[in-house]
C-alpha cells in the first residue's frame, strides 16, 4: 500500500474507533441523557480537553511526558498495520505479523510506567508500578493465546491465520483462546475490571497530573489500544473477512464491533480488581488454561 | 473569535468537571449532587475546571485550599455554595440557596468560562520553589556520590527495611484532607515503603463540624418513632454503600445506591435486593473486597456484626424486641462481609420501618446509631472508629487501604461531635 | 538490497549507537533503561530490514518487558524516590573505559577479519520459516530439550505460586511478619 494511503487509512481506521469506543462507553456508563448525547458527547468533551491548558508538575520528566500519549498512540496504530481488512487490503501483512502485535502490545507497559513516572508525583507513580505488576502476569498468556491461532495456518502472517478459518473459525476450533484474550485483551487496554493503574483509589492514578491535550490524547490513544485489539481479535479468532454475502471490510468492521462493544460493555459491568488479585489471576488460572489452549491446538494439529 | 473561543463554545453543553471541596456538614449535599448530569464530581483538580467549596471552614486561611485551586488546569473557575466565603480563595463566585441553584451557577460560569477561556483566575501562590536548589556534584545530584544531598531543601528518601527483609525507601507525604477519593476532611500522614503504608497518622481535619442529624441523639434521652430511626439508618447506609461503590469503580451501580436513598418507603426491600444480587454479578466480592481489612476485634457496631458477633443496642430494647428484632450477622470480618451486613442490615431496617407503625423507641441513654453504639458519657462510635484507623491501616497497600477506610465508614466530621448530655 | 533499505539500515544502526550512548549520557535511572530499550529496538529494526521479521520483532518484545523491570529494580533499590532525582549514571571509570576500549577493539577485529559469506539469500525464501525449519531440524534437540525444561519449569512455578498443596493450603496457619525487623528476628 502506498505510504501516504496507510497512514491516512491506519489514522482513520484508529480516530473513528476511538469515537465509536466513546459513543459506546457513553451508552453503557452511568449518565444517561438519551441516544442524542451519546454521538455529541464525545466531541463536546474533546472540544473542552482542547480549550483545557495543559498542567505542570514540580520537576516532570517534561519530554517522558510528552512522549508516553504519542507512544500509546504509535502502537495501537503499529499493531493494527498488521491485521487485512479484506483478503487483498492490509497495510503491511508481514510474514511475523502476529509477533509484530505482539511486540506494540507489550511495550503497552513501556508508555503506561512513562505516563504514570513522569509527572513526578506519587499516585502515578504507583499507577505506573502496578501496570508493570500487571504486565508481567498477563504477558505470557496474552502471547500464548495470540501464538497459538498461528498453528492451524502454520504461518505467523495474519493474512494466513484468517485464510486457514475457512471453513472453521478459531473461536471454535480453540474455545479458550478468545476467552483468555478478551481478559487479557481488557488487561492491556487497563480496561473495565483491570483499570488498575487509572483506578479511583488514586484519584486517576497514571494520568492524575495530566490534563488538556495530554489527557485527551492519552484517552484516545488507549481507545486506539482496544480498537486494535478488537480488529485483531477479530482477524485472528472470529475469521476476520471471512463471511457470506457481505463485503469482506464489512464483515472485518461488524466482528470488530462486537468486540469493541464486549469490552466497552465489561467497563461499566465489574469491579476494579486488586492489583494482588489480578497477579494470582494471571500467574495461577490464565497461565495454565493458556498453556492448554496451546497443548490442544497443537495436538489437534498433529 | 479564535480557535480556542470556538472550541470553547463547542465545550459548552458538556457535564461540568467539578473538583469538590467538601468542608462540614455538606458531606450528604455533595454526594447528591454526582446524581446530577449536569456535572461530573472528578477526583484531580488537573482534570477540573470549577473548583466547587461547600460546607464549613474555620475562619481564615485554610490548610491546603489555595494550593488545590492553584492545581486545577487553567482555566478556572471557584464556586462557594452557601456559608461565608473563604478567606484563601478571594475570587470565588458566591452562591445560596439550594441544589438547583448551585447547579445553575455553575453550569453558567463554565459556559462564561469557556466563552472566554484566558480569562480564568490567575494562580494564588507564587511559583517557585519551596527552596532554593542547592545541589552540589558533577549532574547536580546534590551529593558527592551517585545520589544524595537535599536537592529542593528535602532530603532525599531515606531508606528503611521492609517487612520482607529488603531495604526500601521511606516516602512520608500527606494525603487528604481534600482528596475526594477520601472522606471529607480525612488527613492522613503518612509514610509509604513502595505503596505499603508504613506509618498513619490521622491529622487534624480543618474543617468545622456540621450540625448532623441528630436523630439518634436525640433517642438517646427521649423515645423517637422507630420508623424514622430505621428509615434513617437505611438512607445512611445506602449512601455508604454508593461511596464504597464509587471508589471500587462500580459507577453505574453506585448511582443506583444513590438513587435509592431518595427513593426508599418501610417495607421495599425488592430493590435493596436486587441491587445486592447485582452486585454479587459484578464481582465486587470476588475481584476487590474479599480478605481486605479482617478485624479481630472490631468496636461494637456493624464491624463487629460483619465478624459474627451479635452486639447490638437494639437488642435490649423492649420496643424493638416487641417487633421481634433479632441482631443481622456476617461471618467473615473483612470488607466484603461488612458490605454485605451493609445491603442485609438496610433491608432489614426497611422491613422494621414497615412493621413499627406507630411505636416509639428511645430515652435509654443508649442507641445503636447507624455506625455503632452510642451511649451517654461515651465517645461517639465515630471517634472510636477513627482512633482505631491508623493501627488497621498501618501495614496495608493503598488500594486496600481506601477500601477498609470506607468499609469501616470512617467519618472525621462526625467524629468531632460531642454528645451533648 | 535497494537503496532504500541500505539507508534505513544507516539510520536505524546510527540510532542504535547513539541512543546507546545517552544511556550514559542521561542524569535518570529510567531515562538510562528506556534508552537502552531505543537501542535494542534500533538493533531489532535492523534485523526487520534484514528480512529477519521474527528475530527482529521478538528482540524488540524481549527487550520491552526487560527494559522496565530493569528501571523498577534500579530505582527501587536506589537511595532515590522515583528516580526523580538527577545521580550520575556513570562509575568506576577506568575498569569502564578498559572494557569499553576493550571490546571496541575486539569487534572491530572480527569486523575486519571474518570471512562473511557473500552470497544473498534466494528471492523468495521466507525467514520466519527457514528459522523453523532450522530450530527444529539439525537443531532440535537442544532446542527441544530447552523447550521442554523451561515449560516444566513454568508448570512448576505456577505449582509453587499456587496456594493449595498436598498438605493443604499454603498459607494455612501461617502469620504474616511484622512490621518491625527487629521483633521479626527475636
Amino acid at each position: 500500500m502506498n505510504p501516504v494511503v496507510s497512514v491516512l487509512f491506519v489514522g482513520g481506521v484508529l480516530g473513528i474507533g476511538a469515537y465509536v469506543v466513546a459513543v459506546l462507553d457513553r451508552a453503557f456508563g452511568p449518565v444517561s441523557r438519551g441516544p442524542r448525547d451519546w454521538f455529541v458527547w464525545p466531541i463536546r468533551r474533546a472540544a473542552f480537553l482542547a480549550v483545557q491548558r495543559r498542567t505542570e508538575t514540580e520537576r516532570p520528566d517534561a519530554e517522558a511526558w510528552i512522549l508516553a500519549p504519542a507512544l500509546l498512540a504509535a502502537l495501537a496504530a503499529a499493531g493494527l498495520t498488521a491485521v487485512p481488512v479484506t483478503p487483498s487490503l492490509a497495510v503491511a501483512d508481514v510474514s511475523a505479523g502476529v509477533v509484530l502485535f505482539g511486540a506494540a502490545m507489550i511495550i503497552v507497559m513501556v508508555a503506561v510506567f512513562l505516563q504514570g513516572w513522569s509527572p513526578n508525583s506519587l499516585f502515578p507513580l504507583i499507577g505506573a508500578y502496578r501496570f508493570a505488576a500487571m504486565a508481567l502476569s498477563f504477558g505470557i498468556p496474552f502471547s500464548l493465546v495470540v501464538l497459538t491461532t498461528a498453528i492451524p495456518a502454520e504461518s505467523l502472517s495474519v493474512g494466513a491465520i484468517v485464510a486457514s478459518q475457512e471453513g472453521l473459525w478459531n473461536v471454535v476450533r480453540q474455545p479458550l483462546g478468545l476467552p483468555v484474550y478478551l481478559v487479557t485483551g481488557a488487561a492491556v487496554a487497563f480496561w473495565g475490571p483491570f483499570r488498575i493503574p487509572e483506578g479511583t483509589d488514586l484519584a486517576g492514578g497514571a494520568v492524575l497530573e495530566a490534563s488538556g491535550s495530554a489527557r485527551a490524547v492519552w484517552r484516545i490513544a488507549r481507545a486506539g489500544v482496544l480498537v486494535t485489539l478488537s480488529v485483531m481479535g477479530a482477524a485472528i479468532f472470529l475469521g476476520g473477512h471471512l463471511g457470506p454475502v457481505l463485503p469482506g471490510w464489512a464483515w472485518t468492521a461488524l466482528k470488530t464491533l462486537v468486540l469493541l462493544a464486549v469490552f466497552v460493555w465489561s467497563g461499566h459491568a465489574f469491579a476494579r480488581m486488586r492489583v494482588e488479585r489480578f497477579v494470582w489471576f494471571g500467574w495461577v488460572v490464565l497461565l495454565p488454561v493458556a498453556l492448554v489452549d496451546v497443548f490442544a491446538s497443537g495436538i489437534l494439529a498433529l | 473569535m479564535g480557535l480556542r473561543g470556538w472550541l470553547g463554545r463547542l465545550a459548552v453543553g458538556v457535564e461540568v468537571p467539578v473538583f469538590p471541596v467538601v468542608g462540614g456538614g455538606a458531606r450528604e449535599a455533595i454526594q447528591d449532587l454526582r446524581l446530577r448530569p449536569e456535572l461530573e464530581l472528578v477526583d484531580s483538580p488537573r482534570h477540573a475546571a470549577v473548583m466547587l467549596v461547600v460546607g464549613a471552614f474555620p475562619p481564615g486561611d485554610v490548610d491546603g485550599l489555595a494550593q488545590v485551586h492553584d492545581q486545577l488546569a487553567p482555566p478556572r473557575r471557584t464556586v462557594r455554595w452557601g456559608g461565608e466565603p473563604v478567606a484563601s480563595l478571594p475570587d470565588a463566585v458566591v452562591v445560596d440557596g439550594g441544589e438547583d441553584a448551585v447547579v445553575a451557577a455553575i453550569t453558567e460560569t463554565f459556559a462564561e468560562l469557556m466563552s472566554d477561556p484566558d480569562r480564568g483566575e490567575p494562580p494564588i501562590l507564587p511559583d517557585v520553589d519551596p527552596v532554593e536548589w542547592r545541589g552540589v556534584g558533577p549532574y547536580g545530584q546534590g551529593g558527592m556520590g551517585m545520589t544524595g544531598g537535599t536537592p529542593y531543601g528535602r532530603p532525599m528518601a531515606e531508606r528503611g527495611p521492609a517487612r520482607d527483609g529488603l531495604e526500601l525507601d521511606r516516602v512520608p507525604i500527606t494525603i487528604g484532607p481534600w482528596l475526594p477519593t477520601l472522606p471529607p476532611g480525612l488527613r492522613l500522614d503518612v509514610v509509604f515503603q513502595g505503596d505499603v503504608l508504613q506509618e498513619v497518622e490521622v491529622g487534624p481535619a480543618p474543617i468545622v463540624p456540621g450540625e448532623g442529624s441528630d436523630l439518634f441523639v436525640r433517642a438517646l434521652t427521649e423515645p423517637v418513632p422507630i420508623a424514622e430511626m430505621e428509615l434513617a439508618r437505611a438512607r445512611h447506609h445506602l449512601r455508604l454503600l454508593a461511596e464504597i461503590l464509587r471508589v471500587e469503580d462500580l459507577a453505574v451501580a453506585s448511582r443506583r445506591a444513590l438513587r435509592l436513598v431518595h427513593g426508599i418507603r418501610p417495607g421495599a426491600t425488592g430493590e435493596v435486593e436486587r441491587l445486592a444480587a447485582a452486585l454479587v454479578r459484578a464481582g465486587l466480592y470476588a475481584l476487590a473486597l474479599r480478605g481486605v481489612g479482617r478485624l479481630d476485634r472490631p468496636p461494637p457496631g456493624p464491624a463487629a456484626r460483619a465478624t459474627g458477633v451479635a452486639v447490638d443496642a437494639r437488642s435490649d430494647d423492649p420496643e424493638y424486641r416487641k417487633l421481634g428484632f433479632e441482631p443481622v450477622t456476617v461471618e467473615g470480618g473483612d470488607a466484603a462481609a461488612r458490605v454485605r451486613l451493609l445491603l442485609a442490615e438496610t433491608v432489614q431496617a426497611l422491613e422494621l420501618a414497615a412493621k413499627a407503625g406507630p411505636a416509639r423507641a428511645g430515652g435509654r441513654g443508649v442507641v445503636e446509631a447507624p455506625r455503632g453504639r452510642l451511649e451517654v458519657g461515651e465517645p461517639p462510635p465515630e471517634r472510636t472508629l477513627l482512633d482505631l484507623a491508623p493501627e488497621v491501616l498501618v501495614g496495608q497497600e493503598w488500594g486496600d487501604a481506601v477500601t477498609i477506610i470506607h468499609t469501616l465508614d470512617l467519618d472525621v466530621e462526625a467524629a468531632g461531635r460531642e454528645i451533648p448530655v | 538490497m535497494s537503496v532504500l533499505g541500505v539507508t534505513a539500515i544507516v539510520v536505524f544502526g546510527v540510532a542504535s549507537v547513539v541512543t546507546g550512548w545517552l544511556v550514559f549520557r542521561t542524569d535518570s535511572m529510567v531515562r538510562a533503561a528506556y534508552w537502552l530499550m531505543a537501542s535494542f529496538v534500533g538493533v531489532g529494526a535492523m534485523l526487520v530490514t534484514l528480512d529477519s521479521q521474527f528475530l527482529g520483532l521478538i528482540l524488540i518484545l524481549m527487550m520491552a518487558g526487560e527494559m522496565t523491570i530493569m528501571a523498577i529494580f534500579m530505582v527501587m533499590y536506589m537511595m532515590n524516590p522515583a528516580g526523580l532525582n538527577p545521580m550520575v549514571m556513570v562509575h568506576q571509570h577506568r575498569t569502564a573505559i578498559a572494557a569499553g576500549v576493550g571490546s571496541f577493539l575486539l569487534l572491530a577485529t572480527v569486523a575486519l577479519v571474518a570471512d562473511f559469506p557473500a552470497d544473498p539469500a534466494p528471492a523468495g525464501a521466507d525467514p520466519t520459516a527457514e528459522l523453523g525449519f532450522e530450530l527444529l531440524g539439525r537443531s532440535m534437540l537442544v532446542f527441544e530439550s530447552a523447550g521442554v525444561a523451561l515449560l516444566a519449569v513454568m508448570i512448576g512455578a505456577v505449582a509453587v505460586a499456587g496456594k493449595w498443596g498436598r498438605f493443604g493450603d499454603a498459607d494455612a496457619g501461617s502469620v504474616e511478619p511484622p512490621l518491625d525487623p527487629e521483633e521479626a528476628a527475636s
